[in-house]
């Protein structure tokens, strides 16, 4: 039979592999045809609601000022300008600091903080997952329970402690608060406690890696995906952090400061209050684009298997 | 020569001899208390003697003198600045807004004049306001009606954008970045939350709380608008308003629960699914047997991450309850409402989190 297959079957036949080859490349997560379809609507209309806002959040903020008193609002923009960019930083000269002081203000305190609380987090949910130090079990506790605790309850307390500590109207008012919050290291555990095999801990020790060298090039890598999700998590809280009473100088003060003062301006300045969150909008993006990026990609699986 | 003689006389005796009862008992009692002191100088940490002052070698001990010890030390360095911070920032303030609880607080320069007064605080507030336990009760209802909804649509949406189509990369984007970009101002310039009666979207660190109080015209949209200008009768314009807001709320909830399972489900060693493959798993099988045991950790991590980005959001009656209370200066009151409700948050997660991990997570182990 094979022999008096012709050369224009074989090529068909050929092609019929490939296509095969190709749609298992993409299987989705089900096989049948009403699952697919089923998926597709279920992806297409969640994501629709939730890019709507973004969408037109950009719209606006490109619509020059005859379009932007249109009503009912449209959804598109007839001719784009750049002009509520333009005038954002004339808007704060009466605020007497430069908006890129603001910006400079958010992107330091948010870099910095984020890069020390996923550093002492891991740290310490590296010990308390994979190490025998005594009262293991009572700091695992606290930190189940101080994730319940949202900041009102401790808020007037924690305020005395730091005028006792000086911090009040300084940098550390937003830096050191944040940096052991219990989510880092309660997320880094959980993933330490199953992705870490003990195996690969001994191995290390015996091959003569010490402590840190154990923690930074052997559990560290394998956690990737947990210490990338926990940095996009701290950077996105970090970013739209709001001095609420520890800080008064005009010039410590965050971008979402500045964002509110604009958005306060009236209706007229619609389009100048979008831009400005666009601006907001693109480090978080960018972070996002970063992690994101490289959790999607295979995990570090050297080692043991 | 006579000694000799005595010994072996003596050892014909003890082996003719039967040992009679209480010598036996005597001995069995000994031999447990022995046991006893072992176990007892186990716990000390001391090296435990037999009657005959020899060391009883304990074989269920690790060895964890010399270098290993020294190492398990170590770790202390590891957690002590987090520990530091935890102190200063968590325990000292949690101990004192206890106090505050039960106290009559005056605040003076530097530091709060605390009176006792025991349970008069929650006296107050159970016989002269009863919206607290109205508050208390739809928000805790509230919790237990949304919980799976957004646990059940975060991990099909987790599975979906995990599983390998075209467009994967983007669909991700689609669905992560407005939740990743929208805290605090932006999501209160993007939603218009307190500009119109419209999509109500709330998803913030309580940090930025004050945020939405001083965003007023922001000019981000606004759907009781847009549904206006379309002319509907008005119970269906309000129909489906309720509706959107429900949708942008789970969907905005949901965000970072799926970013959460995302990362738990590359973790799942891709050999299991290919075994499973070989052995002719259905999808719905490799689902049950071994992506959800396989994830068991992250959805506990994502049941409470859930848990408390639903009590603890700005937009909770309680809270917001809470913090009138602090505007007025009435810092016990305050303290004594977060309190209670914080306790019943913890006795419900202690609750969810003993079942999960007794029922759940040791069938999957």
């Amino acid at each position: 039979m094979q022999a008096t297959m012709s050369k224009a079957d074989a090529r068909r036949l050929k092609k019929l592999k490939l296509k095969a080859a190709r749609r298992d490349q993409y299987k989705r997560f089900t096989r049948s045809k009403g699952g697919n379809f089923f998926y597709t609507l279920f992806l297409i209309l969640f994501g629709l609601f939730s890019i709507l806002p973004m969408y037109y959040c950009i719209i606006t903020s490109l619509k020059p000022l005859d379009e932007l008193l249109v009503f009912p609002p449209r959804f598109y923009v007839i001719s784009p300008t750049f002009e509520s960019y333009l005038t954002l930083p004339s808007l704060l000269d009466n605020l007497a600091v430069p908006l890129s002081r603001y910006a400079f203000n958010s992107i330091f305190i948010s870099v910095a903080t984020t890069f020390l609380h996923v550093l002492v987090g891991s740290a310490a949910a590296y010990v308390l997952a994979k190490t025998n130090i005594p009262g293991k079990k009572v700091i695992f506790a606290i930190v189940q329970m101080s994730l319940l605790y949202n900041a009102y309850t401790l808020e007037i307390p924690r305020y005395l402690i730091y005028s006792a500590l000086g911090m009040i109207d300084t940098y550390w008012a937003y830096i050191l608060p944040m940096i052991p919050s219990s989510m880092g290291v309660f997320l880094m555990k959980q993933f330490m406690d199953t992705n870490v095999p003990d195996a690969l801990i001994e191995a290390a020790k015996i091959d003569g890696a010490g402590s840190f060298r154990t923690f930074w090039q052997i559990a560290m890598p394998n956690v990737k995906p947990a210490w990338l999700t926990l940095t996009l998590f701290s950077f996105r809280d970090l970013w739209s952090i709001q001095p609420a009473g520890t800080i008064f100088s005009e010039e410590l003060k965050t971008l979402p400061f500045a964002a509110s003062t604009i958005a306060q301006s009236g209706i007229a300045r619609q389009g100048c209050a979008m831009a400005v969150t666009v601006i907001m909008m693109i480090p978080p993006i960018l972070v996002y684009l970063v992690t994101q990026g490289s959790v999607t990609q295979t995990m570090s699986s050297s080692g043991i298997k | 020569m006579k000694n000799d003689e005595n010994k072996v006389v003596d050892t014909n005796n003890t082996e003719e001899k039967k040992p009679s009862l209480s010598e036996i008992l005597k001995a069995e009692e000994a031999e447990l208390k022995a046991k006893k002191k072992a176990e007892k100088a186990k716990k000390k940490g001391k090296v435990a003697y037999d009657i005959n002052g020899n060391i009883i070698p304990d074989l269920n001990v690790k060895h964890v003198r010399g270098i290993e010890s020294k190492k398990s030390w170590y770790g202390f360095y590891f957690v002590l600045p987090w520990i530091i911070g935890m102190i200063l920032f968590f325990l000292i303030p949690l101990i004192s807004s206890l106090t505050y609880a039960f106290s009559d607080v005056v605040p003076e320069d530097g530091y709060m004049e605390t009176t006792w007064v025991g349970m008069e605080n929650y006296k107050f507030i159970f016989q002269n306001d009863d919206t607290y336990q109205l508050n208390l009760l739809s928000s805790i209802g509230d919790f237990f009606t949304q919980m799976p909804i957004i646990i059940i649509v975060s991990l099909i949406l987790a599975l979906i954008l995990n599983s390998n189509f075209k467009g994967r990369t983007f669909f991700r984007g689609v669905f992560f970045v407005p939740v990743i970009v929208a805290t605090g101002v932006v999501m209160g310039l993007l939603t218009q939350s307190y500009g119109g009666n419209g999509a109500i979207i709330q998803l913030s660190s309580s940090i930025s709380t004050d945020a939405y109080s001083v965003v007023g015209t922001g000019g981000g949209m606004d759907f009781s608008e847009l549904l206006n200008s379309l002319e509907l009768p008005e119970e269906i314009t309000a129909q489906l308003n309720i509706m959107i807001t429900d949708i942008f709320n789970t969907i905005w909830t949901c965000g970072i629960p799926v970013v959460l399972f995302i990362a738990g489900l590359q973790t799942i060693p891709s050999q299991l699914y290919e075994a499973s493959k070989v052995e002719g798993a259905t999808a719905w099988e490799e689902f049950w047997y071994i992506t959800l045991p396989s994830i068991g950790q992250t959805l506990l991590l994502v049941i409470i991450f859930t848990l408390i980005e639903l009590l603890t959001k700005a937009d909770n009656p309680i809270i917001n309850q809470a913090y009138d209370q602090i505007k007025n200066v009435e810092y016990g009151l305050s303290s004594a409402m977060l309190w209670l409700f914080f306790a019943i948050i913890g006795a419900i997660t202690g609750l969810i989190i003993l079942i999960f991990t007794k029922t759940c997570l040791k069938r999957w182990e």
